[in-house]
């Protein structure tokens, strides 16, 4: 009876210690994974930082000026180019085009 | 309860399986159910353990573990923290941010050969000297800096060198992209990352400690045209330095700050003081004619001078050892809408003596203009005003000389004059626009609606007819202000010529500023450097280029809604009908 119950508990400890083992090893693994992904997320984090300040240098308003001067026929809008709906002659209401169209 | 322990005698029983059990009673029983309870005690108080343990395993192992792995701590990599917030405008764009950039140390006791390593050093870090680098790299010390701030390149570059003693810092250090664009307002700080100046001075403490990047009320690409425009007036009439604000007339907010000559805050320490000098927010200035905007509302506010009134302005008015002039002189009887539109300053030391000192001491102290203006910024100049207050003082200061304030006073009064007389605080950073700031009505309604009508007049018909945009409806004011010379007196070849504009009149939405310190008149005009020659024309662009930027649509000048906001009816006919009589 105590044997039994002996050869039983034995059995269970030592499935119980290599489940143990298994698990830190894989604890152990996948946390200097995750130390890595945080290093990679944080080099990331300063390469976007840089990126980002390079995007707005690359923006500055003088250099985009002289590059589209260079290489776009853009030109500054005229005050007479810029309207609203407001400004637009009166619509020829619907059913009057309707109309238009059948005949 | 048992009947066979009464008897003493071992009982023998067959139980349901016919196994025979046997039961002591008697003696022996009490020990063993003693050992037995208290077996049962400790069993239990073990149970309790193990199941706090597992508890408070699951806890930590499922239930705390859950949320916490995708937060990035930077004591994970070792990395420094870069901790200062980025700065922003009202768009976005990064201003101020701070990389991690390489800096370059030596350890002077494991340099094997200080002369062959600085020599080997200088190929890749030219402007260093190779004798100076020797003499840090010969010292006793264990740590000297050989170079702070490398860029990647060069960090590999000596990596690949392999002398031995250089190591690497990793360190903060604050990168300005937009460069001089905004360097006055965003400022700039020292190499140990505290703030030196502008914004980055000013919010220190809270650029440290904030996450959040700080958006400032600044549009970039408003400020590049002011910038430019300001630059090139500044240029063409040779002038000494230039200003330039963009001011909201409704927030308080400043969309464009311009100071010329600037400087790059990324090498803050190179540039001269003169180009470091913030003059739109530290400088202070005889504005000249441009306070005659403030002249004329007192004196409409107090109802001292109305639409209709009018003034002698046939002779020069003689004071002590001054004499007031006219320089746009018409020499004769002028109507209050024509003193202003001809800038006349007998007209208006006329007006000013009919409000008198008090009044106008007041009205520039509740203008904000005896005190530094409210804007966030360590750079703001303290107004001069005089002291004593005398009538003299009263009359010059009817025509802005005798009183020195910075242009920013000067765009917020006017934004004041022109918005319905409210004055709201300057605003260096982006208001949320669902929670305005308090303004203070400080002029009535009537009389801002009167003085729109002004400075529409001075656009349409007077001296700042070449500020005029088609379609926005610009309405403003010249100054031409003398500086004060060496001895005290008035020179009159250096002056200080400066337009300040408001759009769309009807109803305005930004004021702009211009001033040019010390313009030399060209062939283009005509020798004159005015204010309506050199600022007018750039006022006239600035809103030209900038107003589609700031949401505002042309209007339609000859529209009847308009002409009736702004035309000044009868009283300019009349005047002049009743002239011909004189």
């Amino acid at each position: 009876m105590i044997r039994r119950s002996m050869v039983l508990w034995t059995i269970l400890a030592s499935l119980f210690a290599v489940a143990m083992f298994l698990i830190k090893h894989e604890v152990q693994i996948r946390e200097a994974r995750l130390d890595a992904l945080h290093r990679d997320i944080l080099a990331s984090q300063e390469a976007i930082q840089v990126l980002r300040a390079e995007w707005s240098y690359l923006n500055q308003p003088v250099r985009i000026e002289s590059l589209i001067r260079r290489y776009m026929e853009l030109r500054p809008t005229d005050t007479a180019q810029l309207g609203g709906y407001d400004a637009l002659p009166m619509r020829v209401s619907d059913a009057s085009a309707k109309t238009e169209v059948e005949q | 309860m048992i009947p066979e322990a009464q008897t003493g005698i071992p009982a023998r029983q067959i139980d349901e399986a016919g196994n025979p059990t046997l039961r002591i009673v008697g003696g022996p029983k009490r020990p063993i159910e003693v050992g037995r309870s208290r077996l049962l005690v400790a069993g239990a108080f073990f149970a309790v353990a193990f199941a706090l343990i597992a508890v408070r395993l699951v806890d930590v192992a499922v239930l705390q573990g859950l949320g916490d792995p995708s937060v990035v701590r930077e004591s994970v990599s070792g990395a420094i923290k870069t901790g200062r917030a980025d700065i922003v405008d009202r768009n976005g764009v990064l201003l101020a941010t701070s990389l991690a950039v390489p800096s370059l140390y030596a350890d002077p006791e494991d340099v094997i050969d200080p002369e062959e390593s600085a020599r080997r050093l200088v190929t890749v870090l030219h402007h260093l000297d190779p004798a100076e680098v020797a003499a840090k790299l010969r010292s006793k010390k264990r740590f000297v800096w050989i170079q702070r701030g490398l860029t990647p390149r060069q960090q590999y570059q000596i990596n690949a060198l392999g002398i031995p003693g250089l190591h690497f810092q990793r360190e903060e250090r604050r990168v300005y992209p937009q460069g001089d664009l905004a360097a006055h307002v965003v400022g700039f700080s020292g190499d140990d990352a505290t703030g030196l100046a502008g914004i980055e001075k000013q919010f220190d403490a809270a650029l440290r400690d904030g996450a959040k990047p700080l958006a400032l009320s600044m549009d970039i690409r408003v400020q590049h045209i002011l910038r430019e425009e300001v630059s090139r007036q500044m240029q063409a009439f040779e002038g000494i330095g230039g200003v330039g604000v963009v001011l909201n007339a409704n927030t308080g907010e400043v969309v464009a700050m311009v100071s010329l000559p600037d400087f790059d805050p990324n090498l803050a320490g190179n540039a001269p003081d003169d180009a470091r000098f913030n003059r739109a927010s530290l400088g202070v200035y005889e504005m000249g004619s441009t306070f005659k905007i403030f002249n004329t509302a007192l004196a409409l506010e107090a109802g001292t001078a109305t639409m209709t009134s009018g003034y002698d302005a046939t002779k020069p008015i003689q004071i002590a050892r001054f004499t007031i002039n006219d320089f746009h002189g018409q020499r004769r009887w002028l109507s209050v809408p024509e003193i202003f539109q001809y800038s006349s300053n007998i007209g208006s030391v006329k007006m000013a003596l009919d409000f008198g000192t008090e009044a106008q001491r007041d009205f520039m102290d509740k203008l904000g203009f005896l005190k530094p203006v409210a804007a966030e910024l360590p750079e703001l100049g303290a107004p001069m005003a005089p002291k004593p207050w005398r009538k003299i003082n009263t009359m010059t200061i009817a025509f802005g000389h005798g009183i020195a304030v910075s242009p920013l006073h000067l765009a917020s009064g006017v934004a004041t004059v022109v918005n319905g007389g409210i004055q709201w605080p300057l605003t260096l950073v982006k208001r949320d626009p669902e929670q305005r700031a308090v303004g203070q009505q400080i002029l009535s309604r009537k009389t801002s609606a009167q003085m729109r009508k002004l400075l529409r007049l001075v656009v349409e018909g007077g001296t700042g007819g070449k500020a005029a945009a088609p379609g926005y409806l610009v309405g403003g004011k010249t100054g031409t202000a003398e500086k004060p010379g060496k001895r005290g007196s008035y020179a009159s070849k250096s002056l200080l010529s400066s337009f300040v504009a408001a759009f769309p009149m009807h109803d305005p939405q930004y004021v702009v500023l211009v001033m040019i310190d010390e313009p030399k008149g060209n062939k283009e005009s005509h020798g004159y450097a005015t204010g309506g020659w050199v600022a007018a024309p750039a006022i006239r662009r600035i809103i030209t280029r900038s107003a589609p930027l700031l949401g505002i649509h042309p209007f339609d000048e000859e529209s009847p809604e308009i002409r009736q906001v702004l035309d000044i009816q009868s009283p300019l006919e009349k005047g002049r009908k009743r002239l011909a009589s004189f």
